[in-house]
């Protein structure tokens, strides 16, 4: 190979890397530089001050609330959508009457901004005139209207519950992309030797989707993660910071009350975490394009 | 197999009807005469269509400004992003170079990095730069955020097109640019516009940067401007609200499933492989 031909693909990639090395690099710098110094309320940096911005964060009460909220908000959206997920893709992944119809109502969710979905959501449910209520009267479940989103705990759970919603169509895209690639005379064979749905289930059919359950989990753990706008569109993490997540927390202390020093802090430790899962996900990936070779 | 079918449509009832509801709330809240809006109790129905709720929304709301900033940010960021994107995945898919296992990491990392969690630092970035409160600092870096997945896309479509082709060209006498421009793009033509509007719907419907750089209502974005209507107002007018929403996202929903297949195909061919 001569050295003309290694250069042309790098002049290929070179423009694409350094917007990306602009755009998303040099903030990451930025808020590494600013998480150690004081910040006045109009960004200037001011002296530096050692890691006081991360002891503000660590003795903050709202912090640790929200610390908990991600948690719950991250494991109860991301696990209560690969449990609807995988019976859903395998529905769609058969022959059926109408199946063309079912995947496109099913990916409709996906297409919608999250923002116009939290608003109408956030209209649907309102307390006094929100059709939700009027469908669970007009079917005699309540028999007056419920202010859904007016106490915290309530308001959360039904912001997870939508999480979950807008959150099927990516997975069960991830799931049915795997499906399709699944050997059908392995179930030929199985079925040939007896073996009922729920074995070919267990034995068959999640042993080979692991792989794809596996970067399902993380990226739906990332991207759920770093959501805002259904809680921030919603509630604003309130009522009295009862919804809020790092990241609705974050947002308005860095562009409500000005605490810039101590937002800079909470991005970098959510960069952090950010971070040791985008480097599973790579592990992950890296992985599976190893095993592909290697069947090749 | 109807059997099969009638059950399965029956497992996925549930869900399909929680799916359409907001659709149905926007439909009807959006259709509904004003005075019926707040009907206690509530309850689905309405009197007429009125269709006037539609032009009063779009003077009330500035829907058009909203609609051609949201345009500007999409089409120019999705130019942008393709423009950078065909080069750098066609080098991926046809070359080998030094670097390009620790390129494809870094790609898959920046695919990771969500805006939020560097949007300060953007910010920052953007007011350093007097970019803050342009629609071009949206175009910056919707760009940057949706290459990663355009080059990936792009590279696994890449992937399927038979190089032979191309070296049958150049055997045959044809230069390297010429049969890449014959040869080449005809065929890769339907994967960059696959490619290309499901970056301009990501661009289309991003909402926490655009709510940061922009400063002004003549600027926003339409997310932003739905935003507006609802947040921190004491008198909401949901069914201008509805009506704005609704044209806003059928267009785009409309788009997407027709499309939705090939984000299926794109998947299965090795974007998550």
């Amino acid at each position: 190979m001569t050295s003309s031909t290694s250069l042309k693909p790098l002049a290929m990639i070179l423009p694409g890397l350094a917007l990306a090395i602009l755009i998303i690099g040099y903030p990451i710098y930025d808020l590494g530089y600013a998480s150690l110094h004081e910040v006045s309320r109009f960004g200037q940096l001011r002296d530096f001050n050692g890691f006081n911005n991360f002891r503000d964060v660590f003795e903050d009460p709202l912090f640790y609330g929200s610390l908990i909220r991600t948690l719950i908000w991250t494991f109860a959206v991301v696990g209560g959508t690969l449990a609807l997920s995988l019976p859903i893709a395998m529905m769609l992944n058969e022959e059926f009457y109408g199946r063309g119809l079912a995947r496109v109502i099913i990916m409709l969710p996906w297409s919608i901004s999250l923002t116009m979905t939290a608003v109408v959501w956030r209209w649907a449910l309102n307390g006094r005139a929100g059709l939700f209520n009027a469908t669970l009267m007009d079917l005699g479940i309540l028999k007056e209207p419920i202010e859904w989103l007016g106490e915290a705990n309530q308001a959360f759970t039904v912001e997870i519950l939508i999480g979950i919603l807008v959150s099927i169509p990516f997975t069960t895209t991830i799931f049915l992309g795997g499906l399709s690639a699944l050997p059908q005379d392995t179930y030929e064979a199985a079925a040939v030797d007896g073996a009922t749905r729920w074995k070919q289930f267990r034995h068959i059919t999640l042993p080979l989707m692991k792989p794809f359950i596996n970067i399902a989990v993380v990226l739906n753990v990332i991207y759920v993660f770093n959501s805002l706008p259904i809680i921030w569109v919603m509630t604003e993490g309130g009522p009295a910071n009862g919804t809020d997540i790092l990241v609705t927390y974050l947002y308005k202390l860095a562009f409500r009350f000005g605490q810039l020093g101590k937002a800079s802090a909470i991005s970098l430790i959510m960069f952090g975490v950010l971070l040791i899962f985008t480097i599973i996900y790579v592990l992950l990936v890296m992985r599976g394009e190893a095993g592909a070779e290697a069947e090749e | 197999m109807l059997k099969k079918s009638i059950l399965f449509w029956l497992i996925l009832s549930p869900l399909v009807v929680v799916i359409l509801f907001p659709f149905g709330v926007m439909f009807v809240s959006a259709f509904r005469p004003r005075e019926e809006l707040f009907t206690y109790p509530p309850t689905w129905t309405f009197s007429e269509f009125r269709w006037a709720n539609f032009a009063e929304m779009w003077v009330k709301t500035n829907f058009g400004q909203a609609l051609l900033n949201s345009l500007y940010v999409s089409v120019l960021s999705t130019l942008l992003a393709m423009i950078l994107s065909i080069p750098a995945a066609y080098a991926l898919s046809r070359y080998r170079f030094p670097g390009k296992r620790a390129y494809r990491t870094f790609l898959l990392m920046t695919q990771m990095m969500s805006p939020i969690v560097l949007v300060l630092g953007l910010f920052r970035m953007m007011v350093a730069l007097g970019l803050v409160n342009t629609l071009n600092s949206l175009v910056l870096t919707y760009a940057a955020f949706n290459m990663a997945f355009t080059i990936w896309m792009l590279q696994s479509y890449f992937s399927t097109i038979p190089r032979d082709l191309e070296e049958a060209a150049w055997i045959d006498g044809a230069g390297h640019l010429t049969s890449l421009l014959k040869v080449f793009l005809p065929l890769a033509v339907p994967a960059m516009a696959v490619t290309a509007i499901f970056g301009f719907i990501n661009s289309w419907n991003e909402f926490v940067l655009a709510l940061t750089m922009i400063r002004s209502s003549d600027g926003f974005t339409l997310p932003v401007q739905i935003y507006s209507q609802v947040a921190g107002r004491y008198q909401i007018e949901w069914h201008h609200v509805m009506a704005a929403t609704m044209l806003a996202t059928l267009p785009v929903a409309i788009v997407f499933s027709w499309l939705q297949r090939f984000l299926i195909r794109g998947m299965a061919l090795g974007a998550v492989k």
